[in-house]
């Protein structure tokens, strides 16, 4: 009965490891989103202060909303602010111009171009 | 009049041609510390920033260093929070020259040196005659090379338990599709 116990205790903690190691990424297209903002503000905080900024969005989830200032297979610019990489191709048929909003993953901000980047993002359907 | 007109009409378009640049965004930038027989240590960014001034050979490149993405997800959290520090150093840049860069040259080489200086989790350091392959069509400039780097360079260290199993030579790969603007 106790050599049962042992056993099935030490699968279980087995089980966590193993689980622990092989632990699922996160889901950024699921996942609760922090906060909503224009690309303008968002740049316009991270140009004026990168410090606090960076501790309230960096690695966050956040919805950013603008017009379509470029398009490629997997990126969208939006107003020349915000660039938002995507994780599967952009099937959608976008124009620049048009008003969007996507979700992403904040990854920081470009001070070669004064861009903020987004990773894993998704278009927002509204 | 008129001739002086055009004469600077002339140097005005030449000083507007000679600060082409060509940029990319969606950059690719690879690294791998991968021991053989081990799980590899891997990971890629795709949201690289790097310019180039067509006009001298300058270049830089700027990687948000959070953009790197593992298999492994554990993998990826520890290497943001126990070696490259993300949320205190959260940016990799790249700045240097490529010698006897010209567009002209391109027509017919495709291997150029570069020297300058990689930055990357606080620490810089100065990396000479890198080869990179440069190639151009349609105004769009294709870039590519790899290069190796001691994570020691870069002040990360490899603690005893896992170091047989994360090289210390890091084997860093690039590859920019840059657009004219």
């Amino acid at each position: 009965m106790r050599k049962l116990l042992i056993f099935f205790v030490l699968l279980l903690l087995g089980l966590l490891v193993y689980n622990y190691i092989n632990k699922d990424h996160r889901n950024i297209a699921t996942e609760q989103t922090v906060l909503v903002v224009s690309s303008a503000n968002i740049n316009e905080e991270f140009s004026k202060n990168s410090v606090d900024s960076k501790k309230r969005y960096i690695d966050k989830t956040i919805e950013v909303f603008g017009l379509i200032s470029e398009i490629n297979s997997y990126d969208i610019t939006l107003d020349n602010k915000v660039f938002c990489l995507f994780s599967l191709e952009i099937k959608d048929s976008l124009k620049e111009n048009i008003k969007v909003k996507v979700k992403g993953r904040v990854i920081g901000y470009d001070d070669l171009l004064e861009q903020v980047k987004l990773d894993q993002c998704t278009l927002i359907r509204e | 009049m008129k001739t002086l007109l055009y004469i600077l009409t002339i140097f005005i378009s030449l000083n507007i041609f000679s600060q082409t640049k060509f940029i990319t965004k969606n950059g690719v930038v690879n690294f791998e510390a991968s021991v053989p027989s081990f799980e590899e240590v891997k990971a890629t960014n795709n949201a690289v920033t790097a310019i180039i001034n067509s006009e001298n050979g300058e270049f830089a490149a700027l990687v948000l260093v959070k953009g790197f993405r593992f298999k492994n997800a554990l993998m990826e959290e520890h290497f943001n929070e126990n070696y490259a520090e993300s949320d205190k150093y959260p940016k990799a840049t790249f700045k240097g020259k490529i010698k006897e860069f010209n567009l002209k040259n391109l027509e017919t080489t495709s291997k150029f040196h570069i020297n300058g200086e990689l930055y990357f989790h606080g620490q810089t350091k100065q990396l000479n005659d890198v080869i990179i392959k440069i190639s151009m069509e349609k105004d769009i400039i294709s870039m590519s090379g790899n290069f190796e780097v001691l994570a020691s360079d870069f002040d990360i260290k490899i603690p005893k338990i896992v170091s047989s199993k994360i090289a210390e030579n890091i084997e860093i790969m690039f590859d920019f599709q840059l657009n004219k603007k």
